[in-house]
């Protein structure tokens, strides 16, 4: 098999195009240096190899199976388990005291990043265990961490995220689980069901801990009469059965190593949840974690991505098929695809996205750094500004990337639509990702309807700030000032079209947010040129300085050039749209289609 | 018991190889560096039975300082302390001497090392630094068990394998299965940090040998799929195209 991600383009990113060094000024991180992030990267380069890649199309082909009400597994998840938990991959950004390592988030995405590469199913065990665990020494009592989070941490216990119900999914408003106060303060029968829950149950671990949203008896209605409870499936000390049972299992398109279950709490009116922080704040507690885990997703997305364009890059640089344009002597040797201007449009249309999807998200995950240990305007500044981007960071890799690994499918002609090659799982794969973690409608919503207007645009102006920034550090370097001139025709346009459409936010509710999406793939397009230009920067020092090579110099600035021809350029059509006073989703009627 | 490995700083296995200065340097412009994969193998074993017997685990490069990185490296795996010998390794003997010298001064029971490295594939240091100090030099050994003062091992021979026993101390060449390589842990690798990396100087700049160029070997040809039913068309292509029949 071909490599699954680029080895030389992650340090890259993470060292010459993302200030990640710098962080080591902040007393937090005064411990790490490049050599410590060099040590993590190749350790987490050798478990992928090893223990995860492997994997790969075995756990699709052999997805786990309901037996006796118990969740059976890959019988290898096991010890990858025990590998993430024994290795401190879990918990290796929390601090020493709590037997963490203090590294920072940009180091452990990349290291994510890897994983996801190789096996994206594999991966999704631990980032949801670190995510649940995380909520709980966040919010939790002392009695909590203490009882549940070391053995989350050692990966002997899987942690979860149980929020959508049958009937409360993207509108958790409608949440029904119940949570009955007991008389023992912070202990509440629980009682409801919960669908899609990933890892809710399975054998590679001995107890399941739920991060789980219900409504306390009596609460007031809508979100804010939600709570957040800890709800495990074995109660302690003895871990015996708390009433949580698997009603079922999904079967799914895609990361199919990892199931998705249908769960039911209460069923005999004996499951124990304890309350996490304060009563009626679980949705609040919920979102300041959730933002974390979309710019996770958005990686997710960008390594299934990366996975699938070096898997077609491999093929096309093997598979001889067809002639140069103009050569009619059928004796001559056949060309190698790679060769051909659509194959290499394909190619670099995947590149562009997955390598400028990696710049974000790297760049995100180092303001979620600096909001850990800057202080005062600072970090409101870097807050505000990792608000407004996230989702962007989820969405625009998680939408790409479904039409990147589309073309890498492609590349590979009918040979891509069979699973002799891994391009179909990959296409499978990425399926998700517009979905889970708050769908792309509702990731428009939050953007255009929320992040855009609030603080008086405030993150709206510290992305322009940020990107005009950039032009002028780009129009040092002679060969990028073709772009600093297209961008900064961009950005007018990005300005113009965002105050359009905020006027009408008062005026005309519905029409200013009909084309939310529309907008977030809008403002996304110029974030990613944004990126690519900052990406063009580097490139031009780092070459200077002798740390890159000639080919990977220009095959980046080729892409870079690519990006701005074919992608950029869609923005035009999109102002188009989202300036026009005609509503055809609006007016259109249900009865009508 | 003591314990010195010795490990070589290679490129990554995946990188692209290139030369400069008229063929005659290679190209290190974006090349991922890492311990020989048969020497991380000497590694993963002499952690196991230092764990076993106790004592300690020293590990030693011959290089310039770009190759501390992959020191490092070794400390989270599990050695205890490094050694730079602060040379570029000309060649098979030079690094030889410097091994040996500084080995007989530590006196060590058990002295480790891959059965070459994947850079130069010599596979002579072990040889020649058993000679130097008169020990007796084991390769390619792919089992290894340690029972008081003697060891018992399997090595590698045509078409089979060879049972050894031997007296401590003593060199050994080592190759996989002889343990599993490590993948050092969080803990580990923040520990490294700390852990002593001292740097000593040559002994002597004696050398049998240098590179006057390197050579690429011819790029790869490209693959044609042929069905399997269409035998002609491969006898064909083997015929006229690759010429080999």
């Amino acid at each position: 098999m071909s490599s699954f991600y680029s080895k030389k383009d992650l340090r890259f990113q993470l060292f010459q195009n993302n200030p990640v060094l710098t962080l080591s000024q902040y007393s937090y991180f005064k411990d790490h240096g490049k050599e410590t992030y060099e040590m993590i990267l190749d350790a987490a380069d050798k478990i992928a190899n090893a223990s995860l890649l492997p994997y790969l199309s075995e756990m699709d082909r052999k997805e786990p199976v309901l037996e006796n009400g118990k969740i059976r597994l890959h019988p290898a998840m096991k010890k990858i388990l025990r590998q993430f938990g024994e290795g401190g991959w879990i918990n290796a950004p929390y601090t020493y005291e709590e037997g963490g390592q203090q590294i920072p988030q940009v180091i452990q995405l990349a290291a994510g990043f890897i994983f996801q590469a190789a096996n994206y199913s594999t991966s999704v065990f631990p980032f949801l265990t670190s995510g649940a665990a995380n909520l709980i020494r966040t919010f939790g009592s002392k009695t909590l961490i203490d009882n549940f989070t070391p053995k989350m941490y050692s990966g002997e216990w899987q942690g979860t995220m149980a929020l959508t119900e049958p009937d409360a999914g993207s509108s958790l408003t409608d949440l029904s689980t119940q949570a009955t106060p007991t008389g023992e303060e912070g202990v509440y029968q629980i009682k409801g069901q919960k669908i899609y829950i990933s890892c809710g149950d399975h054998d590679a671990c001995t107890n399941v801990v739920h991060l789980l949203l219900a409504r306390i008896k009596g609460a007031p209605a809508g979100t804010k009469g939600i709570s957040l409870f800890v709800v495990p499936q074995k109660r302690l000390p003895d871990l015996r059965s708390n009433d949580v049972l698997t009603e079922g299992i999904y079967h799914k398109m895609g990361y199919k190593g990892a199931p998705i279950a249908h769960l039911m709490f209460g069923s005999h009116d004996n499951c124990l949840g304890y309350l996490v922080g304060e009563p009626h704040k679980g949705l609040s507690y919920m979102f300041q974690m959730m933002n974390e885990a979309r710019i996770g997703v958005g990686m997710n997305a960008t390594a299934i991505g990366t996975a699938a364009y070096q898997a077609s890059l491999a093929y096309a640089k093997e598979r001889p098929q067809g002639r140069k344009v103009g050569e009619k002597d059928p004796a001559r040797p056949q060309e190698l695809i790679i060769a051909h201007a659509d194959v290499k449009r394909m190619l670099l249309f995947q590149k562009s996205i997955v390598e400028g999807s990696l710049s974000l998200i790297l760049y995100c995950a180092y303001l979620s750094d600096l909001v850990h240990v800057q202080k005062g305007q600072e970090r409101e500044a870097s807050r505000t500004l990792l608000d407004l981007l996230t989702p962007i960071a989820k969405s625009y890799p998680s939408e790409m990337c479904c039409l990147t690994t589309s073309a890498a499918v492609q590349v590979l002609g009918g040979a891509g639509y069979t699973t002799d090659f891994p391009a179909e799982q990959y296409y499978r794969e990425a399926r998700i990702h517009p979905i889970h973690e708050g769908t792309t409608g509702i990731h428009g919503l939050d953007l255009l309807g929320r992040k855009v207007i609030i603080q008086d645009g405030m993150g709206f102006t510290l992305l322009m700030k940020a990107v005009g920034s950039t032009i002028r550090e780009a129009n040092v370097h002679e060969s990028l000032k073709r772009y600093t001139e297209v961008l900064s025709h961009y950005q007018e346009l990005s300005q113009k079209v965002t105050l359009k459409l905020v006027e009408k936010a008062r005026e005309n509710p519905e029409e200013f947010l009909a084309d939310a999406t529309l907008y977030l793939e809008f403002l996304s397009i110029f974030t990613l040129a944004w990126q690519w230009l900052r990406q063009g920067i580097s490139l031009k020092e780092a070459k200077e300085n002798g740390q890159i090579g000639e080919a990977f110099y220009l095959g980046k600035m080729t892409t870079l050039e690519y990006f701005y021809e074919y992608e950029l350029v869609k923005m035009k059509a999109l102002a188009e749209k989202l300036t026009s006073s005609h509503f055809p989703t609006i007016k259109m009627k249900a009865e009508w289609f | 018991m003591k314990i010195l490995v010795c490990i070589t700083h290679v490129p990554d296995t995946t990188s692209k190889i290139q030369f400069t200065d008229n063929n005659t340097k290679f190209d290190k412009t974006g090349v991922q560096f890492i311990i020989g994969p048969y020497d991380d193998y000497a590694l993963a074993r002499a952690v196991e039975l230092r764990d076993q017997t106790g004592g300690e685990l020293t590990v030693l490069n011959v290089g310039e300082a770009e190759t501390e990185p992959t020191l490092r490296k070794a400390l989270a795996i599990g050695a205890d302390k490094a050694i730079r010998v602060n040379a570029f390794p000309k060649d098979a003997y030079f690094v030889a001497l410097q091994i040996a010298h500084y080995a007989k001064e530590g006196a060590y029971d058990l002295i480790l090392m891959g059965r070459e490295s994947i850079d130069f594939n010599g596979g002579m240091v072990h040889g020649m630094v058993g000679e130097l100090l008169g020990m007796p030099s084991i390769s390619p050994v792919m089992k290894l068990d340690i029972e008081g003062q003697s060891a018992k091992m399997a090595r590698e021979i045509e078409g089979g394998k060879e049972y050894i026993e031997v007296d401590l101390p003593f060199i050994a060449g080592c190759q996989e299965p002889i343990a599993e390589w490590k993948i050092p842990n969080m803990r580990g690798i923040m520990s490294a940090r700390t852990k002593p990396l001292d740097v000593v100087e040559t002994i002597s700049d004696e050398t049998f040998s240098q590179v006057n160029a390197f050579q690429l070997p011819p790029a790869k040809g490209a693959v044609q799929l042929i069905d399997k039913d269409n035998v002609e068309e491969l006898v064909r292509l083997l015929k006229n195209e690759a010429k080999i029949l």
